[in-house]
């Protein structure tokens, strides 16, 4: 076949036969013949001869009588061929081969109805017509649609449909469908096609006019039938059905209506046939229509099939492109279903409907004939959308929500500028608004929110650089976070297009009209004012207005005025106020929880709301820090919208914002610090500390403020507390004077406020311990090179020998005080320190530091006394940090160590266990860095206290059982134990002294004792044998020995030790323990240098 | 009981020493500024919209800045300091340059007293190198005009006042003394026209109302005496309004006219 004839004369007389032949026997071998030969014939030649060659075929179908399936479809599959490669120039073929097929289609006894014959056979006809319908040349195929064919071309269309609608097999109901669509010249295949004027075109829908109740109302029954037959049928009923819509009702063709002829009277009964276009006809069909188009949308916009949903999109833009005015009954569905597909999964269908909304939005503003039309079917759209809003929230599933939401979104991406104009109707804002807030409504059951406690206040070094990642919202009504951004971009959107100022009055009433919208109120608002800043708003189109920086300024000012009026910022998150019954009285006043604004006049409002306190619920105080959460987002938001210009308001924002990340609700305080993130990112800001380094004269001020009516505003020390564990040491400067207020404050009022201050002095000292770390480790590291020291003396036996038998001569019976090991190590430190000073004379400048730490601790000594066991705990705290700030400073150390003594050793020795446990820490503390002072004073004033303690104890917690661990007794004797030893090793003790410790200590060597009792006593050991380790060997093997010791030479006696041969007792084990140290006793004969 | 004071609107912090001179500039549609003069020389330029010291003016080499004015012009201040000196400043464009320095040769903390006399023209009081000397020049030409020296030894000049009276040919100064008196001087006749001993103890500060004639001055004695000028320039001290003020008063910056 790579030749194909191209010689008419040539081809008709090869062909001649086999057409001959077929005339005369009428079988399929010998149409297949002749299709086999019409395929050597090229097209040019085919064209000349084309009437000959169809004659036989066409011959073959006229023939009266039953006709065997296979023949019919071969001649069918021979004519598409050459239909296919051919024209038909002539209005005869045509119109006789359009009614020669469609017989073929028909059953024969009702010309209505389709032939009951094979799927093939009815593929093949259909291909054959729609050969034939793109093989018509265009002055012919328009003759098609003269009045007077409309008999034939009806029983055409009828007959498609019917197979269409009937049909099993899926690729003759498409081809059937397709047919239908080429029948009305609208084929969006690959090849040519005739033009249509916009002559012909009028002509084309006046015709198709009659036949538009029949393809409608059949094609949408395809759409809406079985939803199994698959997406390519749908596909194509969509698109023939829109395609015809959009023909006849096309808006351009239905204004001319008026002019239009009338139609010819020699018609006759044809001519009833013929429908005349008018108002009257347009308003009924488009009435019609717009049911079928609401089954077929409903239907189609939620096809789980993407091709669907696009054609649905396609249909939608059709026909408001084409149709606008004269389908008005349905631009509002085909909206609906066009922006509810705005948010569609497929990106295609995205894209489509995007570009869609585009083209519908700007001819909307363009043409301004139908514009107020167009706004007010929109709007009321969006009206009965928002009505029915809350409803459709509580019922449908998360699915149908997403998509109602969308299609709220896209309403007011379409109505663009203009939903400034909607909102201007009083009722469209409040049903927009009430619909928004009854959505947004939050569930504030769970238990955890109030629960949970932020650490901050304990946590040494603050947050790490990193923002806490935001706490999820649970709402009533939904639980998927998408609906809750697409509610947010509503909101964005409202902003972005809306009059700010009326928007903002009105969700302002809202949020000081009742409880109730609060929360709602203000996460729209925080959105609104997102959104008229333009932030975050994916644009659709520019809008007329944007509102000014200065504009946007003053109103997020006015907004945060009304969040942090006390009112709305300080309200009550915990269930009681007990754990702070040291609180001012006002404090509880100026928390109070706030239900309503209108309370019956200001005299009855603190009863009401004492009674209110009472009453509060979990429900309540969630509902209150979710507020404040909110509230504390809604800052962050306007940061954002206001970028630099933020700054200028930091004055007054950043204070609130500090006052609630240093709440104990974790919420709140994870609110805030994001807050604190969003504020520091908009206004140019590193980092948090960056943040309030820079500002720290506006939080400062504010402090100031606060600190002179701590009654009134008892928050001021949080915000101190927050600023130093996220600021560094440059913020010492600026403090400065705080501080001192702080302490000119705490002076003036040693009763009501020291509590609160003391919280204060305490994050002071604690920020000051961290940012000056102290000289502590020094005294462990000369400790260390004791050690080491230590052990080389060890091996050197010969050189200790001498060494001793020296010291024997110099202090005959004085013996052990003047120990070489304890003496030398003492004294380097000192010399240091005095080293380091610049000289006796030149009082050098004290770092403010120090002087800050002097000071708080000459108050610590006066606040220790206090009668309030709470307080004097915290002050004890205060103290140790001081201790550890001022430790580098000894000289300023020791006298404010004088001075303070009386009231330590009044704790550790007459009060509450609790204090005792804190003094003796304090007192270690001290220890590490003044050990002369504290030696005597320890030996004479706290040890035989704490000995005598010990002792009394010792066989009280041998005896005790399990739950003893708990008790308050214990926990003393606990802390003791793992006190005394590096206390006794830092102070030098004398031996007397720890002898009397180690008196006190032995019992708990007992292996009766409760276990961790016993490791803190090995621990006092292990400490004592570092001091002296001679005299503790000594001791130990007192109490047991393992192994006898022979002498080296038969001159010296035997070593005798009363531990030796002592069966098994309760110390054994611990003792053993301790031996170890001194290493293995089997060695010991040759090595062991600590003979005496 | 008294109501307690109200709080401050802001505080503004950071001069990071005392304060000894305060200054406002607010003129038209500029960002309203305060000048302060510490007492280790340096002069802060506080924007009072932001809040914040925006430059420092260094220009007293540490000594103490006693007195400040604005020269009335926008972009000028004139500062005097301990180190006696008198800078004049120029602040147009974000600069903060000394012009024009004048040495005053006194070691007291007697301020300086400035008076507009034309566009572009003032003349300035400024305490000179003999204790009692008051010393008045022009500006900025920087031409001496007077040197104002008492017979009497009433002791350093303390404070002073320069005017110009709605009669009369030229510009008036009040001076005090240490010795608690008061003198009203004719700046063009450099000749005393009236004395009162107001106080018994130094002046500390005065001010005079041109309008009311009238004025009041504060000793270390920690009293107040007001007094009034009559029409032939006669000084005369009328009853103390009272009050002891608990602390030594130093600076009575306005007496507003209607004596309050």
């Amino acid at each position: 076949m790579d030749h194909q004839i191209d010689n008419p004369k040539l081809a008709f007389a090869y062909l001649r036969p086999a057409c001959v032949l077929l005339t005369r026997e009428p079988t399929v071998g010998n149409v297949e013949s002749l299709s086999t030969q019409l395929r050597h014939v090229n097209d040019g030649t085919l064209q000349q001869l084309q009437d000959y060659v169809l004659f036989p075929l066409r011959f073959v179908l006229k023939i009266p009588g039953p006709k065997q399936d296979g023949l019919v479809q071969a001649v069918a599959e021979a004519m598409a061929y050459i239909l296919e490669n051919t024209c038909v120039h002539c209005w005869q073929t045509l119109r006789d081969l359009l009614s020669e097929l469609c017989l073929c289609l028909c059953s024969p006894t009702d010309p209505g109805k389709p032939a009951p014959a094979s799927e093939e056979l009815k593929a093949a006809i259909l291909r054959c017509l729609d050969a034939l319908l793109h093989a018509a040349y265009g002055d012919v195929v328009f003759k098609l649609f003269e009045p007077t064919m409309l008999p034939g071309l009806g029983a055409a269309i009828s007959l498609l449909l019917a197979l269409g609608e009937q049909e099993k097999s899926r690729t003759v109901q498409a081809a059937a469908l397709k047919c239908l669509q080429v029948l009305t010249l609208q084929c969006d295949c690959s090849l040519d096609h005739v033009s249509v004027g916009q002559k012909e075109r009028h002509v084309l829908g006046s015709t198709m006019a009659s036949f538009l109740p029949g393809i409608t109302i059949a094609v949408s029954r395809v759409i809406t039938g079985d939803m199994r037959h698959g997406h390519t049928v749908t596909v194509r009923a969509v698109k023939v059905w829109f395609k015809t819509v959009g023909l006849v009702m096309a808006d351009d063709q239905l204004q001319k209506a008026g002019c239009e002829e009338k139609p010819p009277t020699e018609l006759g009964r044809v001519g009833e046939l013929v429908v005349q276009r008018t108002p009257d006809w347009m308003r009924n069909t488009s009435g019609r229509l717009a049911l079928l188009l609401k089954n077929i949308i409903s239907c189609t916009s939620a096809h789980q099939h993407w091709r669907v949903r696009l054609e649905m999109v396609n249909l939608s833009d059709h026909l408001l492109t084409n149709c606008k005015s004269s389908l008005g009954e349905c631009v509002g569905l085909l909206l609906e279903a066009l922006v509810g597909a705005v948010n569609d999964e497929e990106t295609i269908v995205r894209e489509r409907c995007e570009a869609a909304l585009m083209d519908v939005a700007e001819r909307s503003q363009s043409s301004d004939g139908n514009n107020q039309a167009f706004t007010d079917v929109l709007s009321e759209n969006l009206h009965s959308l928002a009505t029915s809003l809350p409803r459709l929230m509580r019922t449908s599933d998360d699915q149908r929500k997403m998509f109602v939401l969308n299609v709220f979104l896209g309403y007011l991406k379409i109505l663009g500028p203009r939903v400034t104009s909607v909102l201007n109707s009083a009722t469209h804002l409040q049903r927009l608004s009430k619909a928004l807030m009854q959505v947004l409504e939050l569930d504030v059951t769970d238990v955890r929110i109030v629960e949970e406690r932020s650490s901050i206040l304990t946590e040494e070094t603050g947050v790490g650089p990193h923002r806490p990642h935001a706490q999820r919202k649970h709402f009533l009504y939904f639980t998927d976070e998408r609906i809750f951004s697409t509610v947010k971009e509503i909101c964005r959107m409202l902003g972005y297009y809306g009059n700010m100022y009326l928007l903002v009055d009105h969700l302002m009433d809202l949020f000081k009209e009742s409880a109730v919208y609060r929360k709602q109120a203000a996460m729209v608002l925080n959105e609104v004012i997102t959104g008229a800043a333009g932030v975050v708003v994916t644009r659709c189109q520019e809008r007329q207005a944007k509102p000014s920086q200065e504009d946007l300024k003053s109103t997020v000012e006015s907004i945060i005025e009304e969040y942090t009026s006390p009112s709305h910022w300080h309200l009550s998150t915990r269930i009681s106020e007990d754990s702070e019954s040291w609180e001012p009285e006002q404090l509880s006043q100026s928390s109070l929880l706030s239900i309503s604004n209108d309370v019956e006049g200001k005299g009855n409002a603190l009863q009401s709301v004492h009674a209110v306190r009472k009453n509060s619920t979990i429900h309540d105080l969630n509902s209150n820090i979710w507020q404040i959460c909110i509230q504390l987002e809604g800052i962050g938001c306007f940061a954002h919208a206001l970028g630099m210009d933020f700054r200028l308001i930091l004055m007054t924002s950043l204070y609130p914002v500090l006052e609630k990340a240093g709440d104990e609700t974790l919420l709140i305080s994870q609110a805030a610090l994001n807050a604190m993130w969003d504020i520091s990112q908009a206004c140019g800001y590193a980092s948090l500390k960056e943040l309030i380094n820079e500002n720290s004269d506006y939080l400062l001020n504010n402090v100031s403020l606060n600190l002179q009516r701590l009654g009134v505003h008892p928050h001021a020390p949080r915000v101190l507390t927050v600023m130093f564990s996220h600021s560094d040491s440059s913020l010492l400067p600026l403090v400065g004077d705080i501080v001192q207020d702080v302490l000119l404050a705490l002076d003036m009022s040693y009763d009501e406020t020291s509590p609160l201050f003391c919280t204060v002095l305490h994050s002071l000292m604690k920020a000051l311990a961290r940012w000056f770390p102290s000289g502590i480790r020094i005294t462990n590291e000369n400790n260390k090179a004791k050690k080491v020291w230590c052990e080389q003396d060890q091996l050197n036996v010969h050189q200790f020998l001498l060494d001793f038998h020296k010291q024997m001569e110099l202090a005959e019976g004085i013996g052990v005080e003047e120990d070489v090991g304890t003496e030398n190590p003492e004294i380097p430190p000192l010399t240091d320190l005095d080293e380091d000073m610049e000289g006796p004379d030149v009082k050098a400048e004290l770092p403010y530091h120090i002087t800050i730490a002097k000071e708080v601790m000459e108050r610590c000594v006066h606040l220790l006394s206090d009668p309030r066991l709470r307080l004097r705990l915290k002050v004890l705290d205060v103290l140790e940090l001081c201790v550890c700030v001022l430790s580098e400073k000894e000289n300023e150390l020791l006298p404010m160590a004088h001075r303070c003594w009386p009231a330590l050793l009044l704790r550790l020795t007459a009060d509450d266990p609790l204090a005792v446990l804190r003094a003796f820490k304090v007192l270690c503390t001290l220890g590490e860095t003044c050990r002369d002072f504290l030696r005597k004073r320890v030996s004479k004033e706290v040890l035989p206290k704490l000995t005598a303690s010990l002792s009394k104890q010792a066989p009280v917690s041998a005896r005790a059982g399990p739950v003893y661990s708990h008790t308050l007794a214990y926990k003393l004797q606990l802390a003791v134990l793992q006190g005394l030893g590096s206390l006794c090793l830092r102070l030098d003790l004398g031996d007397s002294d720890l002898d009397a410790v180690t008196e006190a200590c032995l019992p708990y060597l007992s292996c009766r004792q409760p276990p961790k009792l016993q490791e803190a006593c090995l621990s006092v050991f292990r400490h004592l044998i570092e001091a002296d380790p001679d005299a503790f060997w000594f001791t130990l093997n007192e109490l047991y020995c393992p192994c006898s010791y022979s002498p080296p030479h038969p001159n010296l006696q035997p070593v005798q030790l009363s531990g030796m041969g002592v069966q098994r007792n309760e110390y054994i084990d611990n003792v053993l323990k301790l031996l170890e140290i001194f290493g293995l006793p089997q060695d010991t004969t040759s090595r062991n240098p600590k003979l005496r | 009981m008294a109501r307690p004071a109200p709080a401050p609107l802001y505080t503004l912090r950071g001069a990071g020493s005392a304060l000894n001179a305060l200054q406002f500039r607010c003129c038209g549609g500029d960002t309203p500024l305060l000048f302060s003069g510490s007492a280790q020389g340096s002069v802060h330029v506080w924007n009072l919209i932001t809040r914040r010291a925006g430059k420092v003016l260094d220009g007293h080499s540490g000594a103490s800045v006693i007195w400040l004015n604005t020269l009335l012009s926008r972009d000028s201040l004139i500062s005097q300091g301990r180190d006696m000196r008198v800078c004049q400043w120029d602040l147009a464009e974000g600069r903060s340059d000394v012009t024009d320095s004048v040495w005053t040769g006194s070691v007291g903390f007697c301020r300086c007293s400035l008076l507009e006399t034309g566009p572009g023209r003032w003349l300035l009081a400024h305490p000179g190198e003999a204790m009692e000397e008051v010393k008045v020049i022009e500006l900025p030409s920087r031409q001496p005009v007077c040197s104002l020296v008492p017979q009497r030894k009433p002791g350093m000049v303390m404070c002073i006042n320069l005017w110009q009276p709605d009669s009369g040919p030229g510009p008036l100064l009040l001076a005090g003394y240490e010795d608690g008196s008061l003198a009203v001087w004719d700046v063009s006749l450099r000749s005393v026209l009236s004395r009162v001993a107001a106080h018994p103890e130094p002046v500390m500060c005065l001010a005079f109302d041109p309008t009311g004639q009238r004025g009041v001055s504060g000793s270390s004695e920690k009293s107040l005496s007001s007094w009034t000028l009559d029409g032939q320039h006669r000084l005369q001290v009328s009853e103390a309004p009272g009050s002891h003020s608990p602390r030594q008063p130093w600076d009575l910056t306005t007496v507003y006219p209607g004596g309050r």
